[in-house]
């Protein structure tokens, strides 16, 4: 096996070396973009792409969502939410855990629910309220 | 060999890519709020010690001032409800009663930290305060004739008494921006020249970002978003009251936490009132008390009772969301675009 | 009585074969759950690089066209959003494949055509996802993920082919 693998490497031409290089700063400069989220501040919860509400964050509050296959449970705690109960089968909305950064999401397509976080628009450093 | 290396190089971008070196941030959830602690230019340790160190003073204030789990204030409380003394000795506690029974003279009594009965009636001594019917209008009526206030309590040789069993201290309106004082004076013994507290959205700016300053959002009072943002001179303080973070809905009818004394009803026209308050030893603190009154007076006399606080800075909403704002903050405040105009009146 | 005669030729059987295997290589990813939803390696793209490389680009494109049709109809998807995700992937790498084609075999060898491919495949998807399934931008947050994914998946197929074309060399 490991054997099989320097033997590809071999195979690596200089134009491949330069493909790859590109696509390692791809994935670097998406990171850095995609990724490099401030503190999320409200939730905005959407059933069937349509927004449903919207939460601050920084409550610690459980909210059940009727969704198309039946309740889904969310917990908001202090700046992060997460899935607790939904009636799906797969349940990847559940396994995703806590979010708490601007922009991030967690989808569950069989009932039609997903969460977004919204952030600061970053012009300011902390909210009064 | 080639690969290995262009992994290395892809997990050291990955990992500066996600750190923001020149702010440290701490939060923790104290006083049945968020505390936000921002603090510039500092090395990670050295923030998050002194944010520890922030966030232990917290604690401690949280034990010993609040208003119905166990602390010093609801031991006085239950002294003052069974008509007995009580020897206090907590020379803290014996001057912030002296600053909340100034302050409360110096609010014509709009600020009263001793309702403590009221606010519980209303369902707010809790932590998820879901009460749903209003309560009864006639025990409203006999806890407001029965007058609490701080006035009535004596202190002597450090020995308090009330002569008023309906007096029940709860320094809601008071403790948070008392935190935000300590903090300043922690922040001060450890050197930090640079930071931003944040508790429960009453903030205090202490230096700079850099070269600006802190910056600061308004939250709208009904929408999911700032109305406006502010730039925080080094000392400053700002505060909020509104409607909007702790209230109950009963028949679609908003009933906020912010009570007014005089009638023991929550005040229903104004949506909030935010102050800015220039640096001072008890800036913080002044931001959390005197942004009450504001809120609480009728409209006619909300500028009035500013000039009379010595207030320069003030933002008012009132329920058809028109904005009152003082002249000194409308040049220095920046709109959210969404925001019209027609509405705001200048003083 | 008229009788119609199609002529199979031996590069119609090729493509039957090849199409056979892909489609059975898709049918296996899609009954093994992927960890993290969205992403999977895409093994039947090995099938489609062997057969552009022993054979040629027009008959990879039929190859992978067959495949992305026949295993919709098998999963009882065509038409769904699952079937229109795996088109627009499969055409977009085909696209990207027909655009560098002429890239110089002297330097760039199957590794790059694969990654560039594996890309544009993610891509192609992800236009779908924002676009029609997903409306709305947190999706982005994910993207890092799908391209890393991409990369990852691109090089194992290129080194799987790269065997698979070395037992059996271009005739």
């Amino acid at each position: 096996m490991i054997k099989e693998i320097l033997k590809f490497f071999n195979t690596i031409k200089a134009g491949d070396w330069f493909i790859i290089i590109l696509f390692c700063a791809l994935i670097i400069v998406s990171t850095k973009f995609l990724w490099n989220l401030p503190q999320g501040e409200y939730l905005e919860i959407y059933k069937n792409n349509k927004i449903l509400a919207t939460y601050s964050l920084n409550q610690k509050i459980t909210k059940i969502i009727n969704g198309a296959k039946g309740d889904t449970k969310i917990i908001i705690d202090n700046g992060r939410v997460r899935f607790v109960s939904a009636p799906c089968t797969k349940k990847y909305c559940i396994h995703q855990g806590w979010i708490n950064k601007a922009n991030q999401i967690i989808i569950c397509i069989p009932n039609k629910i997903s969460i977004s976080i919204l952030g600061n628009k970053k012009n300011y450093d902390s909210i009064n309220y | 060999m080639h690969l290995n290396r262009l992994l290395l190089y892809f997990l050291i971008g990955l990992l500066i890519g996600c750190s923001d070196s020149k702010v440290n941030q701490g939060k923790d959830f104290i006083f049945g709020t968020l505390i936000d602690i921002k603090i510039y230019g500092e090395s990670k340790i050295d923030a998050e010690k002194v944010s520890n160190e922030i966030f232990t003073e917290f604690h401690r204030l949280h034990k010993l001032l609040h208003p119905w789990e166990k602390s010093l204030i609801t031991d006085i409380n239950t002294a003052i409800s069974e008509n007995k003394s009580i020897t206090i000795d907590s020379n803290e506690i014996l001057t912030i009663l002296n600053n909340v029974q100034r302050l409360e003279t110096q609010t014509q009594n709009l600020f009263n930290p001793s309702i403590g009965k009221l606010i519980k009636l209303w369902g707010f001594h809790s932590n998820d305060y879901n009460h749903k019917k209003i309560p009864n209008e006639k025990i409203i009526q006999e806890l407001v004739s029965s007058n609490p206030s701080m006035q009535s309590i004596r202190i002597e040789n450090g020995i308090l008494k009330s002569n008023n069993e309906n007096v029940q201290i709860d320094l809601g309106g008071y403790a948070k921006g008392y935190a935000l004082d300590q903090a300043k004076k922690i922040l001060k013994e450890n050197n930090v020249e640079n930071a931003l507290i944040n508790i429960g959205g009453n903030i205090l700016a202490v230096g700079k970002y850099g070269k600006r300053d802190w910056v600061v959002g308004i939250q709208n009072p009904r929408k999911p978003n700032v109305l406006a943002t502010i730039a925080l001179k080094p000392g400053w303080a700002i505060g909020t009251s509104g409607d909007y973070q702790r209230y109950i809905m009963v028949n679609n009818q908003r009933y906020s936490h912010l009570i007014n004394p005089k009638t023991g009803y929550p005040e229903n026209k104004t949506q909030s009132a935010t102050i800015l308050l220039p640096p001072a030893e008890d800036s913080g603190a002044l931001s959390d008390v005197f942004s009450k009154p504001l809120f609480i007076i009728d409209k006619e006399n909300k500028a009035t009772m500013a000039k009379k606080l010595n207030i320069k800075y003030f933002l008012i909403i009132m329920n058809d969301d028109s904005i009152l704002i003082s002249e000194s903050l409308n040049k220095e405040i920046n709109w959210e675009d969404d925001i019209d105009k027609r509405n705001i009146k200048i003083f | 009585m008229t009788l119609s005669t199609i002529n199979i030729s031996d590069r119609d059987h090729q493509i039957a074969k090849l199409s056979a295997i892909a489609i059975a290589l898709s049918l296996v990813e899609f009954f093994f759950p992927s960890p993290i939803p969205g992403v999977k390696p895409g093994i039947a793209n090995i099938i489609i690089l062997y057969t552009i490389f022993k054979f040629d680009l027009r008959m990879g494109i039929w190859v992978s066209i067959i495949r992305v049709f026949v295993t919709s109809i098998i999963l009882g998807s065509f038409l769904s959003p699952t079937f229109f995700l795996s088109l627009s992937g499969a055409l977009l790498s085909l696209l990207s494949l027909i655009i560098f084609r002429n890239l110089n075999p002297k330097y760039f060898s199957l590794i790059s055509f694969s990654l560039i491919a594996s890309l544009a495949h993610i891509i192609g998807q992800f236009v779908i996802v924002r676009l029609w399934i997903i409306p709305h931008n947190g999706i982005f947050y994910l993207l890092p993920i799908f391209i890393l994914s991409a990369f990852i998946f691109g090089l194992v197929n290129a080194l799987v082919t790269n065997k698979l074309l070395q037992l059996n060399p271009k005739k």
